[in-house]
Formats: structure tokens, C-alpha cells, sequence
């Protein structure tokens, strides 16, 4: 690949597509980036102000209720005139809520029309008692004498789940260094803090984040959540949702363009006279990614460097992490418009790649702070950096090595099929996905290669799977998982062998059939010790992941692992010349004998996670 | 220049191409005419390595047609011009000479001296493709095909969906390029025009050559010479036209029979007419599927 010709190809790619650009269209897409981007400001440095003074208290300047209605944005003080009281507040007259502060008690008026009182004053009631409730805590909290305030401290730390889908008791989680203040050390003891003062931060996520609050709310869940019992909430994921957002929003947004461009080429054969120009699929298809890719990268590092405006803990880390998922966005993207028909098809295609992505990407990093579950999304490396958590190298490579690969394979795929005879031609989706398998067929052996190349889908599929479900209970996820598994590693071997038989790569005889079966089972097995890299992060030690990825290493019995390393390739072998032979014969025999291969896999998985793990 | 060997190309169970084999020399137009679905799209891409054969040679100057040098030496016009609508002619060929490593003056010069000949006038070379009519837009795919300064060019259907005017145009300028040395293969549709160009032509139908060589020689090999025979009495089989009756024969002895008949009649043969047998009429004679038991091999 000549690196000049990619970029001349990404030049072109980039000032056509400005080119495209209406003025007007464009004019009205930078006003409502720059509407988001002032919204989003406001909402994480100011808060959002809508409501500031809605309600009308009418309180005296030396009445104790005073200052809570004054700092309170919602809450606007208005001069009290007690003559207005005198026969009950009306509606009209100015208030939404009157107190009336005596040398022994207090009453409060509210709004009445027919004798009963108005919403809004029932609201004002509501949003008066809660700013008492905070200016009461804030002045609890600023008491020199904390153990006079709070005679009773509870520090609630969130430690890593263990093996038997319980929490551990007792003693801090791996998290729980204390970076991120004083939550660690007191965790599982008596929960009296030894110096009996207050936590300044180790709530929420264990204490093991350090960065910040940002104005109006506590951005990554660092602030103390001392007070009542009821203030007390569990960890709730919102680095991740917030990260989701804000990184894998605009990448929604880069694969709309991405795709059409790439389907564009094909529709009406634009993309006809690249492919007679002495320039090679690969530098087409890189040329015309690279904008894209660099579009991606850019608003990530941009969001990085927003955040490290604001006081996150962000660094280059971040943008490396966010970048497998971008290739991933890309790569799925290629590979479906290579094979949609039209741009109706596309959205579809489109549409459940974005799905699927902000699953993959969202779902795991819940779980940052509470098992090594989370390192299946890259996005987890980018929140552990955010808050200042660290991440080892292996950590980093399990979590963007797997979705690296995987685009690399959907690229190579795409690529199978970046030719003359597939790209114009108006198949369904699903032979072009045949086809684009079937284009790297020659032979058993490049057969074994094919399978092999699609182990990484199996194994983000499968961390996927781990993560979607480690969260239930051990007795359902486990068979749950074992059966995922067997029909993810199922159609990844006897996919390839259905599309070499569809395309005409070899014979439809029981003879070939058997031998490309064995070679799909080789393939797969050799390939899939990939898996072994869930050793980097401790993966086996979530025992829902030990039973996926069945390495035996947590085994004690030689002989265990024994079996376990040749066990796997007498079934990948089996199982596959199974598919394979039905394969060799129709469509009806194979999802027969695919059928009859999965439940001989599920089978196996039982039986092995029954004995051995 | 260019050597077709033996030529197969089969997509799945479907033969489009079937042991098609010929040559084209330097300076030469070859034409390959051929009824819809007769081959000659997948052949000419095949030319231009766009498509892979699946049995069969295709080399130009020596080299595989889908080497990268042998596409830098290559035009290819296919048979839509399906241009990047929102750039102008000028950026679009620019790329193109771009991607073909050409220096951009010598680039800006080709381009130019292209558009000039094709006569495109200045005012549509710095606005959209989208806004150009047709015709230009053919003008401007034309164009593309020669920012290389190819050797070879290879058209399919040049003047498709042309006016008269600019079709003539087109293939005059086809003739030019021959004229220039360079090799031309196109295929059309409008045989007048194959008729005109082309220095030999290969006949296509059913993914096989049936016919080729220079026009001549078809006419000579495949055709059929007739003599229109004008009396002025009625004689049978004649039709009548402009007071005289014309008969259609194929040999001297038939003329013979008319003029007999004539005198029967108290006639007599005013005029006789010979006429060459067209390449339309080789071409219906030849393309016709159920004609082909007949015919020699090609």
C-alpha cells in the first residue's frame, strides 16, 4: 500500500464530500454543534438553569428560612406583606408560598383557590422543604466538630463481586488503593472511620476514582455521599453513560457519512473507474476511511481535552482507547455498505451496527469498578483513565486488542469483496456476506485461515456475551453463556464452509465436505488460544467467564488441563465436519446438521464445566 | 497490442465470455459489435482488468491486463458515466491525473488540450458535473480516460445515449486517437458507426465471436451481394416504385431470368443495381442465434 496514493484518495474523499456540502446545510449543522456544545457547558459548569426562581416565597430577612429560599436557584424571595395572609393566600397576589417565622413557631401559607391549594404552591411546599433539608446538611457538614454533627459515621464501599457471583466481605476491593480518598481502608471493618471524621470522597465507585466534581453535579461520582441513610445510593455507572455519550454519540454520526460514501461508489458504478486506475482495492478503501478515521480520532481527542479542561483526569490514553472503537464504527460499517443493496438497506445496517457497538461498548464498562468483566469494552480503559484509576498494559491490550483485530478482519473481509464482480452486483445481504467469505476460499487450507480470521468475532462476541450475563445468577448464566457460546463458535466454523459449497469452491461430495470440516476445526481451534488472553486481566477468576473461555487453568489437575488442551480439538473437528457435511449437501441439510453440531457443543461445554471448571 | 487468448469468463453457472480470441495492433480500432447480453461489456472490462477470466489470457503490450502498469497505460470509458456529480470537470480529471501519478502541469495541459478538442467550453469546466448536460458529461468521462496519455483505450458504447451531433463527434474523435497511434477497442450499438471507424470488427452473440476480421472480408465471407433489378413491365416478385418495378436477385443468372420475363412482357430492364451487403445486415445475419448451424466457424 503506498501511503502517498492513500492520501491523495483521503484528499479527494474529504473535499468531495465538503463539495457535497449545501452552504445552508452546512450553516445550520455548525449552528447545532455549536448549540450542543453551549448547551452541554452550561449543563456541566452552570447547571441547568430552567428553573431558577419559579417558585415565589414571601420570607423575612430575619427569619431562619430566609437563607435556604436565597441560595436556592429555584426559589425567588419575595417582601412579605402580611396583610395578604390575613384571610388566607389567594392566587394573584404574588406569593406561591408564604412563611410567616413567629418567636415559637412557624406557619406556612399556600395558595388556595376553592379552599384547596394549587399545584404549584404544592410544589413550592416540596422544593422549600428540600432546600431546608440541603441547607441543613451543608450546615451539618461545615461544623468543626464532625462527630457532633454526625454522631454516627457509615462508610459504604462497593468492592469487586467474586467468583461465586457474591461480593467479597471484608477489606477493600483492587480499587480500593485509596487513590481516590478515604474510602479503601475502612471498607468491611466496623465502618468507623479511625479518625472518626468524615470521608472526603470513596463513595460511589469505590473509592477508587479521584477525579473532581464539576459544577452542578458530581460528573464521576467522586463527592462524599455522607448524611442520612436515605442520601446513600448504590454506584450508579454514570462515567459510562456520560463517556458512551460522549464518545460513541459522534460516532454515530461519522458512520451515516462513512456509509453512504462507500455505498455511493457502488451504486450507479462510481466506484468503477477507481478500480481502473492503477491503485489497489486496499488504497481505495484506506483513502477513503482515513477522513473518516481521522474525523473520529479528533472528536475524541477534542472530548478528551474538553474534559481535561474541566478537571477530569484525562489523558492521551483516552483518545488510544477510544480508538479501536472507532476502527470497529468503520469497519462494521465497510463491510455493511459492501453489502447493502441501497441506502433504505444501509440504515438498516447502520442502525444495528450502532446498536450492537453501543452495547458492546456500554454495557461492560458498567461494571468498571467491580470486575475485570468491564475490560471487554475499550471504553472501560478511557473511564479507568478519566478518573485517575490506572490501567496495567495487559488491561489495555485485552480491552482494544480483540475489537482492533476484529475490524482488521471486517476491513480484510470488505476487501474480498471491493472488486468489479461483487461491488455492482444486487445480491441479498446475506449471500454478499456469503460472498464476501467465500472470496478468500481457495483451498482447505485457506479454509482453516478464513475460520481462524473470524475467531476475534467469536471472542467479542463471547466477552459480550460474558458481560451481558455474569450479572445473573451463576446458576442461569452459566448454562446461558455455554449455549451463546456453542452457537457463536458453530456458525463461526460452518459459515465459511456453507459459503465455499454456495460459491462453488469445491464439490458438493460428503468426501470434500469431511475434509473442509476438519480444516474449519482446525482453523478454529488453533486459532481460538487467543482466548488464553483473558489470563491478562483475570477474566477466569469471574467463574461465568472461566466456563466460556474453558482454559482450565484455574484447574489444579494436570490431567485437567491436559484434556483440556486436546478435548477442544477432537470437538471443533467433530462438530465441524458435522456442519460441513450437511453444508455439502442444501441450505435444509445444514441448518440441520448445524443444529445437530450445536447441541453436540452444548453438550461438550456441560460436560467439561461440570467436571473440570 | 492487445492479445485476447482463449477468453472464458463464467459468473457462478452463467458463461458470459466463451473461448473469445483476438488482437488489436497499434494505431488499430477494433470494434466488437454483438446483440444485449452477447458478452461484449464483460469482454471489454476484462481488456480493461476490471475482471478477472476464469480460463484465458488477456495481455496488453505483453503484460496482464490487471498489472498496475498495464492500467497506467490504459483509458477506459465504460458505458454510463458515472461521475462524482458534485465536483467540477476540472478537480475530477485533475484527481484522475492524480491518481495516475501525473505531474499536475502536465496534468493541467492534457486536460485542457482534452477539453478543447471535445469542446467543452470554459464556463462548464469550473462548474458542477451534476449541472452538465449529458453530452458533457460524456465529454468529460472522455476526457478522464485520456489523462494518462494511454496507449490503449478501451470504449464501451462512447456515444451511448448521444444526440446525432455528438455522437458523429465522438466518433470522429475515436478515428483521431487511432490516428494518434494508439490502440482502440469500443463496442456500439450503431453499426453505421462501427462501419465508419472501425478497421476490423469481431461480431459477439451468446458470449462467442462468430465473425471477425476487417469489414471486407465479412462482406466477402459472410455476405451476400444483390443486384436490384428495374423494369418497366411488371415481372413476378417485383414491387413497384416510382413507375418502374424492382426486383431483388442474388446472382447474374436470376438477372438474367428477369430480363427474360421483362421481354415476355413486352418490357425491358431499365436499370440494374448492385449493393454491397452491409454490416447491419451481416449482423442480423450473423447475431441471429438460430442462423449459427449454418455458418462456418470464425
Amino acid at each position: 500500500m503506498r501511503p502517498r496514493t492513500v492520501l491523495r484518495i483521503a484528499r479527494w474523499e474529504t473535499t468531495k464530500g465538503v463539495g457535497g456540502l449545501d452552504r445552508g446545510a452546512v450553516a445550520v449543522v455548525l449552528a447545532a454543534a455549536a448549540f450542543v456544545v453551549a448547551f452541554g457547558v452550561v449543563g456541566l459548569v452552570g447547571g441547568v438553569a430552567l428553573e431558577d426562581g419559579i417558585y415565589r416565597v414571601g420570607v423575612d430577612e430575619d427569619s431562619p428560612f430566609h437563607d435556604p429560599v436565597a441560595v436556592d436557584d429555584a426559589l425567588a424571595v419575595v417582601e412579605p406583606d402580611p396583610a395578604v395572609v390575613d384571610e388566607g393566600l389567594r392566587p394573584g397576589e404574588g406569593y406561591d408560598l408564604y412563611v410567616e417565622s413567629g418567636p415559637e413557631r412557624t406557619r406556612l401559607y399556600l395558595v388556595r383557590r376553592d379552599g384547596e391549594p394549587t399545584d404549584k404552591s404544592l410544589a413550592a411546599l416540596a422544593a422549600f422543604r428540600e432546600s431546608v433539608e440541603a441547607y441543613n446538611e451543608r450546615r451539618m457538614r461545615s461544623e468543626d466538630n464532625e462527630t457532633a454533627a454526625f454522631p454516627v459515621v457509615v462508610t459504604v464501599e462497593f468492592v469487586e463481586r467474586g467468583t461465586d457471583g457474591g461480593a467479597d466481605d471484608g477489606g477493600g476491593g483492587p480499587d480500593s488503593d485509596g487513590t481516590g480518598g478515604g474510602g479503601g481502608e475502612g471498607g468491611g471493618g466496623d465502618g468507623q472511620d479511625d479518625d472518626g471524621g468524615l470521608p472526603s470522597t470513596g463513595g460511589g465507585d469505590g473509592g477508587g476514582f479521584g477525579a473532581p466534581s464539576i459544577g452542578a453535579f458530581d460528573l464521576f461520582g467522586t463527592a462524599g455521599t455522607s448524611g442520612s441513610p436515605s442520601a446513600i445510593a448504590p454506584p450508579f455507572p454514570f462515567q459510562s453513560l456520560v463517556l458512551a455519550f460522549l464518545f460513541v454519540l459522534p460516532l454515530n454520526f461519522v458512520i451515516q457519512a462513512y456509509g453512504s460514501s462507500m455505498l455511493s461508489e457502488r451504486l450507479d458504478r462510481r466506484g468503477e473507474l477507481l478500480l481502473v486506475a492503477p491503485v489497489t482495492p486496499a488504497e481505495i478503501v484506506a483513502g477513503k476511511t482515513l477522513p473518516y478515521a481521522a474525523t473520529s480520532l479528533a472528536i475524541a481527542a477534542t472530548v478528551v481535552a474538553g474534559l481535561w479542561l474541566i478537571g477530569a483526569g484525562a489523558g492521551p490514553l483516552s483518545v488510544l482507547a477510544v480508538v479501536p472503537l472507532s476502527l470497529l464504527f468503520l469497519a462494521l460499517t465497510f463491510l455493511g455498505a459492501m453489502f447493502a443493496r441501497s441506502f433504505k438497506e444501509l440504515t438498516f445496517v447502520s442502525v444495528t451496527v450502532s446498536t450492537a457497538l453501543t452495547t458492546y461498548a456500554f454495557v461492560p464498562a458498567i461494571f468498571t469498578a467491580t470486575s475485570p468483566v468491564a475490560f471487554v469494552s475499550p471504553l472501560t480503559v478511557a473511564v479507568r483513565d478519566l478518573t485517575g484509576a490506572g490501567v496495567t498494559p495487559g488491561q489495555f491490550l485485552f480491552a482494544t486488542g480483540p475489537p482492533t483485530l476484529v475490524a482488521g478482519v471486517c476491513f480484510l473481509f470488505g476487501l474480498g469483496v471491493y472488486r468489479e464482480e461483487d461491488l455492482f452486483t444486487q445480491r441479498p445481504v446475506h449471500l454478499k456476506a456469503l460472498d464476501a467469505l467465500a472470496g478468500r476460499i481457495r483451498r482447505p487450507r485457506s479454509l482453516a485461515l478464513v475460520v481462524a480470521l473470524l475467531v476475534p468475532f467469536v471472542f467479542v462476541a463471547e466477552l459480550v456475551a460474558v458481560a451481558l450475563l455474569f450479572a445473573l445468577p451463576v446458576a442461569l448464566s452459566i448454562p446461558l453463556v455455554l449455549a451463546t457460546v456453542a452457537v457463536i463458535e458453530e456458525l463461526a466454523k460452518a459459515l465459511p464452509v456453507y459459503a465455499g459449497f454456495v460459491n462453488g469452491r469445491y464439490e458438493r461430495t460428503a468426501g470434500v465436505g469431511a475434509a473442509a470440516g476438519a480444516a474449519a476445526g482446525v482453523g478454529f481451534f488453533l486459532a481460538e488460544k487467543l482466548s488464553l488472553l483473558v489470563q491478562v486481566v483475570g477474566l477466569p477468576d469471574v467463574a461465568v467467564a472461566d466456563a466460556a473461555f474453558q482454559t482450565g487453568l484455574g484447574s489444579n489437575s494436570l490431567a485437567a488441563v491436559a484434556v483440556l488442551a486436546v478435548a477442544p480439538l477432537l470437538l471443533h473437528v467433530a462438530t465441524a465436519t458435522v456442519s460441513a457435511l450437511g453444508a455439502s449437501r442444501d441450505r435444509t441439510a445444514f441448518a440441520a446438521s448445524l443444529s445437530l453440531a450445536t447441541l453436540l457443543h452444548l453438550v461438550y461445554n456441560l460436560a467439561v464445566v461440570s467436571r473440570l471448571v | 497490442m492487445i492479445d485476447v487468448r482463449d477468453l472464458r469468463k463464467a459468473y457462478g453457472g452463467v458463461v458470459a465470455v466463451d473461448d473469445v480470441s483476438f488482437s488489436a495492433a497499434a494505431g488499430e480500432v477494433f470494434g466488437i459489435v454483438g446483440p444485449n447480453g452477447a458478452g461484449k461489456t464483460t469482454t471489454l472490462k476484462t481488456i480493461a482488468g476490471l475482471v478477472e477470466p476464469t480460463a484465458g489470457t488477456v495481455r496488453v503490450d505483453g503484460q496482464p491486463a490487471d498489472a498496475a502498469e498495464t492500467r497506467r497505460r490504459l483509458g477506459f470509458l465504460p458505458e454510463a458515466s458515472p461521475l462524482y456529480e458534485e465536483m467540477s470537470p476540472l478537480s475530477y480529471l485533475r484527481f484522475f491525473a492524480d491518481l495516475y501519478d501525473v505531474p499536475r502541469d502536465v496534468a493541467d495541459e492534457r486536460i485542457h488540450d482534452a477539453l478543447d478538442r471535445l469542446e467543452l467550453d470554459d464556463r462548464h469546466r469550473e462548474r458542477a458535473i451534476g449541472d452538465a448536460s449529458k453530452g458533457m458529461t460524456r465529454k468529460v468521462a472522455i476526457a478522464r480516460s485520456l489523462v494518462n496519455d494511454p496507449d490503449v483505450v478501451v470504449y464501451d458504447e462512447p456515444a451511448s445515449g448521444l444526440d446525432p451531433l455528438s455522437t458523429n463527434y465522438i466518433v470522429e474523435f475515436t478515428r483521431e486517437l487511432a490516428a494518434e497511434g494508439r490502440t482502440v477497442v469500443f463496442s456500439a450499438h450503431d453499426l453505421h458507426h462501427v462501419e465508419a471507424v472501425c478497421d476490423r470488427v469481431a461480431i459477439m452473440t451468446e458470449g462467442r465471436i462468430v465473425a471477425s476480421g476487417p469489414i471486407a472480408d465479412l462482406r466477402r465471407e459472410y455476405g451476400r451481394t444483390e443486384y436490384h433489378v428495374y423494369t418497366t413491365v411488371e415481372v413476378p416478385d417485383a414491387v413497384a416504385e416510382n413507375g418502374r418495378y424492382r426486383r431483388v436477385v442474388e446472382g447474374m443468372d436470376d438477372v438474367r431470368e428477369v430480363e427474360s420475363a421483362a421481354a415476355a412482357r413486352g418490357g425491358e430492364v431499365a436499370d440494374i443495381r448492385t449493393v454491397e451487403p452491409s454490416l447491419e445486415g451481416l449482423f442480423l445475419e450473423l447475431a441471429d442465434p438460430s442462423t449459427s448451424a449454418d455458418r462456418p466457424e470464425a
